[in-house]
């Protein structure tokens, strides 16, 4: 999902500890909806509504840690 | 206000079908050749939703001599076809115009798409005349709005091809961002943002002139321009930003503590076509910095938080800001902070201060 919102195959192995802001992944504003839009697609979880912070964007560790504790 | 006009091609823009003219090709409809121009004129954007191959927008686009913000030819619905233009112009279905002779196309958008204005071509043909199609200002950056939209599809598809990272194709392109503090000629340009942009923009409310113009006058606050260029094209002022401070205190009376020199940020908004170009990062990394410079501890952003402006928000955490969970007020705002100190954010080195 990283890999397709970003445009860079190479992301497809990112390990799930990475920080997505910042040097590493660089999640931008634009890559960012499109990966929430996404998650909320597949998952049916609304982060943006419920994640006022969007602490849980940090790794995709953590996005996934916030994603199954609403499913 | 209407922002984007979706036309059909066949018995619409042309005065016949592409591909049953065989080498004699239909011409275009000079009424509405006319209407393409006279948006174009007003800041208002034209996009292609038709069941031809490609090059029949390609065609068109020879015939009329328009710049089509986006093309979607193929065979699938026009409600997906307008809803993909939509996301792809980060435009609201409601700011959406559709136009086509036919009638079940007509219908289906209709029904599958009620916030977009269905027209017939003859109601087109009358649309510049009324109020949805008529805004009250139009900038520099408004005329030359069709021919961005074209620019940012070539940039587009160069950044798809492109392997590498964003910082890496913004390089490649030559991007060059401006960062200057607004000068009288701006204020229309920073109203027309204020309304304009909703995706980024933390304060949800649009700013008057002269209320721009009072703040350009006040020595307590700065406005801050954002422009944005790079080898696809000049993009001009995209941007903008208020920063004021709180004065601070650091008085002679020693029984009162020093009060830490808080910087604050009322707005900050920023085009869509910024979008995924690093200008919103670079404008929240100068403020970190700048605030510092003048010596404030912390940085303070109020931001609505809506649907909306998720955008805003993503930069804003990326730049370290955090709000107090919880502390959204009854308005819909919640101030996002983050101390001075420590690490700041980069300014990537396209980046030049004026």
């Amino acid at each position: 999902m990283l890999a397709r919102v970003t445009g860079r195959p190479e992301l497809l192995g990112v390990p799930a500890e990475t920080p997505l802001f910042g040097a590493g992944v660089g999640l931008d504003s634009l890559a960012g909806t499109l990966l929430l839009r996404q998650v909320q697609r597949r998952y049916g979880v609304d982060v943006a509504a419920e994640d006022l912070n969007l602490d849980s964007l940090e790794t995709l560790s953590t996005l996934a840690t916030f994603i199954a504790a609403r499913l | 206000m209407i922002k984007c006009v979706v036309w059909d091609i066949d018995n619409t823009l042309l005065t016949g079908v592409y591909l049953e003219s065989g080498a004699d090709l239909p011409g275009a409809d000079p009424g509405l050749t006319g209407v393409l121009r006279e948006l174009s004129a007003r800041g208002i954007l034209s996009a292609i939703a038709s069941r031809n191959p490609p090059a029949a927008a390609d065609y068109v686009q020879q015939v009329t001599g328009a710049d089509f913000a986006a093309v979607e030819c193929g065979w699938g619905s026009k409600a997906d076809a307008i809803a993909r233009i939509a996301a792809e112009l980060s435009l609201a279905p409601d700011v959406i115009a559709f136009v086509d002779d036919d009638m079940l196309e007509r219908a289906e958008v209709a029904a599958a798409q009620p916030d977009v204005l269905v027209l017939t071509p003859e109601e087109a043909a009358e649309a510049p005349a009324w109020p949805e199609f008529s805004p009250a200002v139009i900038t520099a950056e408004a005329r030359r709005r069709s021919q961005l939209y074209a620019e940012r599809r070539r940039r587009q598809a160069a950044a798809n091809e492109f392997g590498g990272s964003r910082d890496d194709f913004l390089r490649h392109a030559g991007t060059q961002l401006t960062i200057a503090p607004a000068v009288p000629d701006d204020l229309p340009r920073l109203h027309e943002l204020s309304v304009r942009t909703h995706q980024l923009n933390s304060a949800g409310e649009p700013v008057t002139q002269p209320d721009l113009a009072r703040l350009l006058a006040s020595p307590a606050d700065a406005v801050i321009t954002v422009r944005l260029a790079d080898d696809f094209g000049d993009d001009g002022l995209v941007g903008a930003a208020i920063m004021t401070g709180n004065g601070g205190s650091s008085g002679p009376d020693v029984h009162v503590p020093a009060r830490a020199l808080v910087a604050t940020v009322p707005l900050i908004m920023m085009s869509c076509r910024a979008l995924g170009r690093g200008a919103l990062d670079a404008l929240l990394a100068w403020l970190c910095r700048s605030a510092a410079a003048d010596g404030a501890a912390e940085l303070r952003v109020p931001c609505l938080v809506t649907e909306r402006n998720v955008p805003m928000r993503l930069a804003l955490a990326a730049a370290g800001l955090r709000a107090e969970a919880g502390s959204v007020a009854p308005d819909g705002r919640a101030v996002f902070t983050r101390p001075l100190t420590g690490e700041l954010p980069q300014l990537p080195d396209w980046v030049t201060v004026k």
